[in-house]
């Protein structure tokens, strides 16, 4: 295995964040989104971290793998952090040629840094508790007014679903044709630019291969079972909203109200 | 010496987290040169962990590969070359295949090897031939073969580094008894011009009675039998009892030795088992 396949992915579980609705949980995940982004005072970013313990918490994730989630990432996020330092106006703290740090850069970084954590920790809290299948029919009966202007809402979800559930399935794939072409000798990662990248054409092109007959697989499966879109399909276990979801959504937007109140009290910056 | 020794081989998946599988307990064995060595255990058993390790794909947590005497991991910048001399063919392999033609897909291999033109096209004939297919293969397409020829193609890749420890996984697995047969034609083939050790992985106990001379059986990631073929078999209860069967001519003679008939057991292929019968038959005949 050379990558981490856990990653993002279901963990079946009973917490409180378990048994919402795929759509609540849809929804108060991008109403979090716009919390962090609104999120400007040093008070409202205190709080945001509370929140996002708080959902860990409630989410039954271990904190670790919420923070593997993240890993990736932190180079982009630090480098746009630094970038952030630089280039905010105000009060100089401390200058090298055409290099200034302001305390304004400082904090923008800082809180820059913070709510980009808090962003991708929090949104991945939202894969690692809802599987694949209530995701894709949450988004399928959110998008379902869209049906009216002829937007395909079930074809959309469909592919969505099929893609979410070959991810690990095609790493899985590229993992071994990796291993294979080894077996015969294949480098990666040395040599000039153009020999890194003639070295994995080797394992990009049978991996497409294996895709396409990945999906000719699948369609011949789908048909077998008589599929023919949305119209007229009902569902092993329909959605319900229950008093838990109207609780979380009370819930969210306090905390929403709450970081646009501790973003106008006056702080020391 | 052993050409290539595993000594203490212990593995584990996702070392350190709430995923971790202990894959491999203390797992030793080794094969000699011109060798055939059958590897078969359970689904899940341990054997497609094993088999990474003797080219190096994965790194044991604790315990000793070793390949002509020389631990590989003490040199880890050398495991590329010593990939050339253990070749290793996963299941399906012809799902590797990526050139346009037939002949530059078995290329790829030597290429690595740094050989040059010349030598390169020896091997390619050398390798094609010995898997059975003419000259007239080399500039097809591959992906219009057969399965059994894309197969048969895909392990020409590997032959065509000349290895000398050819190691299978389920080679014959999704082929018809042509197929089947045509490639274990070509690893006899392969074997007695080369001199090579092969070691085959294989949930078919025909494949491993035919081709192989010592067995040994994984169990839930340790060793639980290593003797030669007979001896093996001979155990069909043990086999039995880890989920492993015996091959089906021999299941024939047990079941006539249970009715009360007095043959001989110890037939593994068709034709031994033939033979016991014949032998049988004709005592029989005496009166």
């Amino acid at each position: 295995m050379t990558r981490d396949l856990t990653v993002g992915q279901f963990i079946p579980g009973h917490s409180l964040m378990h048994r919402l609705d795929p759509r609540t949980k849809l929804m108060l995940t991008f109403l979090f989104i716009i919390q962090v982004f609104l999120t400007k005072s040093a008070l409202s970013l205190l709080f945001l971290l509370l929140l996002l313990w708080i959902y860990i918490v409630c989410a039954q994730v271990p904190a670790q793998k919420v923070f593997r989630a993240v890993r990736p990432i932190i180079p982009v996020i630090i480098v746009t952090a630094l970038l952030n330092i630089f280039y905010v106006s105000g009060h100089v703290l401390w200058h090298y040629a055409f290099l200034r740090i302001t305390d304004q850069g400082l904090f923008t970084g800082f809180t820059l840094l913070v709510r980009l954590i808090t962003l991708i920790a929090g949104c991945s809290l939202i894969t690692y508790t809802t599987s694949l299948n209530a995701l894709a029919s949450g988004l399928e009966q959110l998008l379902a007014p869209l049906k009216r202007l002829h937007f395909p809402v079930n074809e959309l979800s469909m592919t969505l679903s099929i893609t979410l559930r070959f991810l690990p399935t095609l790493a899985e794939e590229l993992d071994r044709i990796i291993e294979a072409q080894k077996a015969r000798g294949a480098q990666f990662g040395t040599g000039t630019i153009l020999n890194r990248i003639r070295a994995f054409f080797p394992v990009i092109l049978p991996l497409f291969m294996s895709a396409f007959r990945r999906a000719f697989e699948l369609t011949n499966a789908i048909e077998c079972r008589c599929y023919h879109g949305g119209e007229g399909r009902t569902k092993l276990h329909p959605l319900k909203l229950r008093r838990l979801d109207y609780a979380a959504v009370i819930f969210f937007l306090a905390a929403f109200a709450m970081t646009l109140i501790f973003n106008g009290i006056r702080q020391p910056f | 010496m052993a050409l290539i020794e595993l000594k203490n081989i212990n593995y584990c998946y996702s070392l350190g987290t709430a995923f971790e599988k202990h894959a491999l307990r203390d797992v030793s064995m080794a094969v000699d040169a011109g060798e055939s060595v059958g590897l078969i255990g359970h689904t899940g058993s341990g054997k497609s962990t094993l088999i990474r390790h003797f080219n190096g794909l994965l790194r044991p947590n604790s315990g000793q590969v070793l390949y002509q005497g020389n631990d590989l991991w003490k040199k880890p910048n050398e495991i590329r070359s010593i990939r050339f001399q253990i070749g290793l063919v996963f299941q399906y392999p012809e799902t590797q295949i990526f050139e346009e033609t037939v002949g530059k897909d078995i290329a790829y291999g030597p290429r690595n090897m740094g050989l040059d033109q010349e030598e390169i096209n020896a091997r390619i004939r050398e390798s094609l031939q010995c898997v059975g297919l003419d000259k007239s293969y080399l500039e097809r397409n591959p992906f219009r073969l057969s399965g059994g020829e894309m197969r048969r193609v895909a392990i020409a890749g590997v032959l065509a580094m000349r290895p000398k420890v050819l190691i299978l996984d389920e080679p014959a697995a999704g082929l018809d008894p042509e197929g089947r047969h045509a490639l274990f034609d070509a690893l006899h083939q392969y074997r007695r011009k080369s001199g090579a050790a092969v070691v085959l992985v294989s949930h078919s106990m025909e494949d491993i009675a035919d081709f192989v001379d010592r067995v040994v059986v994984l169990d839930q990631g340790s060793v639980a039998l290593d003797g030669p073929v007979a001896s093996i078999f001979a155990q069909a209860e043990k086999l039995v009892s880890i989920g492993l069967d015996i091959p089906q001519s021999t299941k024939v003679l047990l079941g006539l030795k249970a009715k009360g008939y007095s043959v001989k057991t110890a037939a593994y292929t068709v034709e031994q088992a033939e033979r016991e019968l014949l032998c049988f038959l004709k005592e029989a005949d005496r009166p």
